[in-house]
C-alpha cells in the first residue's frame, strides 16, 4: 500500500448484482475498491462474470438505470447524466481489438476519443502521435487496421484510451491471443504506465508481474482478495476456483 | 487529387469524338506513370472482364450502327476504368471520406462507408475461413446441400456481424461517441 | 449487374443520378429519424456483410454464375430505408475502391440495385405476407417471391437504361436481361430464403417479425420508394413498352443510317437483318415468358416455404397465436 498522502479512491463498487435478461445471475453482491495508482488483477474461471462487471464500470450495463448507483469512479456515480464524464475517465479495453478499432486508419481511431471530447487541430495530431509513441507504435497513423498483428491492434486500442487521458484503465484479457513477444511487450507497457489499472486476465504471470493486489471472482461473487503472492500461492484455493498456481511462483527464489 | 480525377472521369463519358479519346488516354497514361502503380497490376485490372459487361457489350452489336456503338463503348469504358483504377490505387479511403465530408455528404452515410470499409476485409476473411472449414468437412456433393451450406455460412456470418455490431456500438459509446 | 462507364449516355446517367440521389436522400433522412443510435453501427456492418455476400457466386444455367444482390435480405432484416442505405454504401465502395461499376453509372447502379430492388422487394414482401399470413411459412414464401421479383425488376430497369442510351436495342436488352435474371433470381430467392430460415431457427430475435413490438409495414416508405420506382419505369421502360417510341426508333434508325454512312463500312453489323425493334417477337415472347415465369416463381416460392417449414411445432413453442398454457 502507498504511504503518505491520503489515497484517492479511483473505483468503488458496492453490492453490485446483475441478472441477464434470461434470468441467469451474472454478479452477486460484488464489492471492492481500487485506490488511485493501484494496479489490481481480476482473475477467475471463464464465465465468472468479469466481462459483465466491466461493462458496468462505464455504464454500458445495466440496460436500464438502477435505482441508486452502486459504482463510483473518482467519486462520480456511474449513472446518467454523468456518463459522458465517466467515459472520459474510464478507459475500457475490450477483449477483441477488432471491436474497438473501428476506424479506417490507426490515426483516426486513436483520435476518435479526444475528438469526441472536443479536441482538434494540431493539438489532436500531436496527442495522437504522442500516445502512439507511448505504446511503441510511432508513425502508424496511416496504417489500416486489417494488416496489423493482434498485439499491434491491442496497442492501438490502448493508445486510443491513453489519448482520452483516462484516469483508470480497465483491461479485459489484454494478453490473450498474443505471441510471447507481444505478451512481453504488453506486460512491460502496463507495468510502466503509472495509470490506475484493473486487469481481468487468465494470464497469471501477467498478474504476478504487474498487479500487487488481486481479486478472485467465481460465479459472479468475490471469493478472495488480497496480495497477489499470497492468494496465488494458495494452491488448493486456486484449483478450487478453476485456476492454478502459476509456474512463476512455483519456482520463486526469495529475493 | 482524388477529386480532380473524379471530375475528369465524368467528363470523359459523354463524348463520341475519337480525338478526345486519344487525348484522354495520353493524360491517363501520364498520370498512371506518375502514380507509381505497378503496370502489371494496371494491365490486369483493365483486362479482367465481368461476364455481364462482356454480355452487354456483345449485345450492343445487334442493332443499327452496332459496331460503332460497340467500339465507342469499349474505348470509353476502358478509359474510365483506367481512370478509376488509378484513383483507387492512389487515394486512400480516408482521403475519399474527407472529400465526401467536404462535399457535405450526410454524416450517416460517411460513417456507414467508413465502417463498411473497415470491416469489409475482416468479414471476407471470416467468410473464407468458414468456407474452408466447411469444405474440409464435406464429403457428399449433392447440389441442394451445397446451396444449404452456402446459406448456413451466410447466416452464420450475419449472426456474427450483428453481434459484432453490438460490440462496436459498445466500444463507440465507451469512447464517448456522440450520435 | 454493375454497369460500367461508357455504357450509358449522358441523359440516362443524369436521370438515374437524380433518381438515385432522391432515393438515397429519402432513405438517409428516414433512417436518421427512426433508427435508434444502438443500431447505427449495424448499418455499416451490414453493408460490409452484403459486400462480402455479393462476392459469393452460385451456378446458374450452363456454366454461368450469378451473384447475390442481397436487397431483399437487407430489407427483411433492416427495413426498406436501411436497406437502401446499405446497398448504396456497397455500390459506392465497389465503384470507388474496386472500380466495379462506373462512376457515371453509379446513379444507375444505385437506382437499380439499391432502390428498385429493395423497393419492389419490400412491396411484394408485404403483399405476400398479408396474403400468406403469419408464421414461418408466410415469411419464407414472401421472402422467396420478393427476392425473385426484386432481381427481375432491377434487371428490367437496367435494360431500359441501356436501351435509352442506345447501347443495346430494347428488343435485345429486355429479353436478354429479363430472361437471364429470371434464372439468377431463382438463386437469389433460394439463398435469401434459406438464410432467413436458418436465422429463424438459430437467432429468431434478429428477424424484426419476431420482436415483441413488431413494426407495422411502413406504407409511407413503401409509397415513397414505389413512386421513385414508378418514375424510373416511366422513364426507362415505358417508352419501349408502349407504342410512343416508334417515333423515337425511327429517329434512331435515321441517325444510325446517317452515321453508318459516315463511317467506313468495314464490318457490317453482325445481324443486318435484325429489325430495329419497337414491339417485335423477341420482346413479346419475353413478356409472355415473364408472366409464366412469375407464376412459376410464385408457385415455387410457396413450395419452397412449405418444404422448409417443419411439420411439427418447434420445441420452443414460437408458433404465433398458440397458447402454450394449459389449464
Amino acid at each position: 500500500m502507498r504511504a503518505g498522502v491520503e489515497d484517492v479512491t479511483a473505483l468503488e463498487v458496492k453490492h453490485l448484482s446483475y441478472r441477464y435478461p434470461d434470468g441467469t445471475e451474472a454478479l452477486r453482491d460484488v464489492s471492492f475498491t481500487v485506490a488511485e495508482g493501484e494496479k489490481v488483477g481480476l482473475i477467475g474461471p471463464n464465465g465468472a462474470g468479469k466481462s459483465t462487471l466491466f461493462l458496468h464500470l462505464n455504464g454500458l450495463l445495466p440496460e436500464h438505470a438502477a435505482a441508486s448507483p452502486v459504482i463510483h469512479i473518482f467519486g462520480i456515480p456511474v449513472a446518467e447524466p454523468h456518463l459522458p464524464a465517466i467515459r472520459a475517465q474510464v478507459g475500457l479495453l475490450f477483449q477483441d481489438p477488432d471491436d474497438q478499432l473501428f476506424c479506417p486508419t490507426v490515426g483516426e481511431d486513436v483520435a476518435f476519443g479526444p475528438q469526441q471530447l472536443g479536441l482538434g487541430g494540431a493539438e489532436l495530431i500531436a496527442r495522437v502521435a504522442r500516445t502512439l509513441e507511448q505504446v511503441g507504435l510511432r508513425g502508424f497513423e496511416q496504417r489500416p487496421p486489417f494488416h496489423l498483428s493482434r498485439g499491434e491492434k491491442r496497442r492501438v486500442c490502448l493508445a486510443g484510451l491513453l489519448a482520452c487521458e483516462a484516469r483508470i484503465l480497465i483491461l479485459d484479457e489484454p494478453t490473450s491471443d498474443l505471441d510471447p513477444r507481444g505478451r512481453r511487450e504488453l506486460k512491460a507497457l502496463l507495468r510502466d504506465l503509472p495509470v490506475t489499472q484493473l486487469v481481468a486476465t487468465h494470464d497469471l504471470e501477467l498478474v504476478v508481474e504487474v498487479c500487487p493486489r488481486v481479486i478472485v471472482l467465481d460465479r459472479g461473487a468475490i471469493v478472495a482478495e488480497g496480495g497477489t503472492a499470497d492468494i496465488l500461492s494458495d494452491e488448493s484455493k486456486m484449483v478450487q476456483h478453476g485456476l492454478e498456481k502459476p509456474h512463476i511462483l512455483r519456482h520463486t527464489h526469495p529475493h | 487529387m482524388g477529386a480532380v480525377l473524379f471530375a475528369v472521369s465524368t467528363v470523359l463519358l459523354p463524348r463520341s469524338a475519337w480525338a478526345g479519346y486519344i487525348a484522354g488516354g495520353v493524360v491517363l497514361i501520364l498520370i498512371a506513370g506518375l502514380s507509381r502503380i505497378p503496370p502489371l497490376y494496371l494491365a490486369k485490372r483493365l483486362l479482367s472482364l465481368e461476364p455481364f459487361v462482356l454480355g452487354v457489350a456483345l449485345l450492343s452489336l445487334f442493332q443499327a450502327n452496332g459496331l460503332g456503338v460497340f467500339l465507342a463503348m469499349l474505348v470509353k469504358s476502358t478509359l474510365c476504368l483506367f481512370c478509376m483504377v488509378v484513383l483507387s490505387g492512389t487515394t486512400t479511403m480516408s482521403e475519399l471520406l474527407a472529400v465526401l465530408t467536404r462535399l457535405r455528404v450526410p454524416g450517416l452515410l460517411v460513417t456507414t462507408l467508413a465502417l463498411t470499409y473497415r470491416y469489409l476485409f475482416l468479414l471476407v476473411d471470416e467468410m473464407e475461413r468458414m468456407r474452408r472449414a466447411r469444405r474440409s468437412r464435406t464429403f457428399i456433393r449433392r447440389r441442394f446441400h451445397a446451396w444449404r451450406s452456402l446459406a448456413t455460412i451466410i447466416a452464420q456470418l450475419l449472426v456474427r456481424t450483428s453481434e459484432r455490431a453490438e460490440r462496436v456500438y459498445a466500444a463507440m459509446c465507451a469512447r464517448g461517441w456522440k450520435t | 449487374m454493375h454497369i460500367p462507364d461508357g455504357f450509358l449516355n449522358a441523359k440516362a446517367a443524369a436521370a438515374t443520378g437524380v433518381l438515385a440521389t432522391a432515393g438515397l436522400g429519402m432513405a438517409l433522412r428516414h433512417v436518421r429519424r427512426t433508427l435508434p443510435a444502438r443500431r447505427v453501427p449495424l448499418i455499416g456492418l451490414a453493408s460490409a456483410f452484403v459486400f462480402a455476400a455479393q462476392m459469393l457466386n452460385f451456378p446458374v444455367a450452363g456454366g454461368t454464375s450469378g451473384h447475390l444482390i442481397g436487397a431483399v435480405l437487407a430489407t427483411v432484416l433492416l427495413g426498406p430505408s436501411a436497406a437502401v442505405l446499405v446497398l448504396s454504401s456497397v455500390l459506392i465502395l465497389q465503384c470507388f475502391l474496386f472500380a466495379d461499376g462506373g462512376v457515371t453509372a453509379l446513379g444507375a447502379n444505385i437506382f437499380n440495385m439499391a432502390i428498385v430492388a429493395p423497393g419492389v422487394g419490400y412491396g411484394v414482401y408485404i403483399l405476400v405476407r398479408r396474403m400468406a399470413g403469419e408464421g414461418l411459412r408466410g415469411l419464407l414464401f414472401a421472402t422467396a417471391f420478393a427476392a425473385w421479383c426484386s432481381t427481375v425488376a432491377a434487371s428490367i430497369a437496367c435494360a431500359g437504361q441501356l436501351a435509352l442510351s442506345g447501347t443495346v436495342a430494347w428488343g435485345v436488352a429486355f429479353p436478354a436481361m429479363a430472361n437471364i435474371h429470371m434464372l439468377i433470381g431463382v438463386g437469389e430467392a433460394l439463398i435469401t430464403t434459406l438464410v432467413v430460415a436458418a436465422l429463424y431457427r438459430a437467432r429468431p430475435e434478429l428477424l424484426p417479425d419476431r420482436l415483441p413490438s413488431r413494426p407495422q409495414p411502413r406504407y409511407g416508405e413503401l409509397a415513397a420508394y414505389g413512386l421513385l420506382v414508378a418514375i424510373g419505369l416511366a422513364v426507362f421502360v415505358a417508352p419501349f413498352a408502349c407504342g410512343w417510341p416508334d417515333g423515337l426508333e425511327k429517329v434512331a434508325v435515321a441517325l444510325g443510317f446517317e452515321s453508318r454512312a459516315a463511317m467506313k463500312p468495314l464490318v457490317p453489323s453482325p445481324l443486318p437483318d435484325y429489325a430495329v425493334p419497337g414491339v417485335n417477337s423477341a420482346v413479346l415472347s419475353t413478356v409472355l415468358a415473364g408472366c409464366m415465369g412469375t407464376l412459376a416463381a410464385f408457385a415455387s416460392a410457396y413450395l419452397l416455404a412449405r418444404f422448409l417449414t417443419p411439420h411439427k411445432t418447434p420445441p420452443n413453442g414460437l408458433e404465433p397465436g398458440g397458447n402454450s398454457l394449459r389449464a
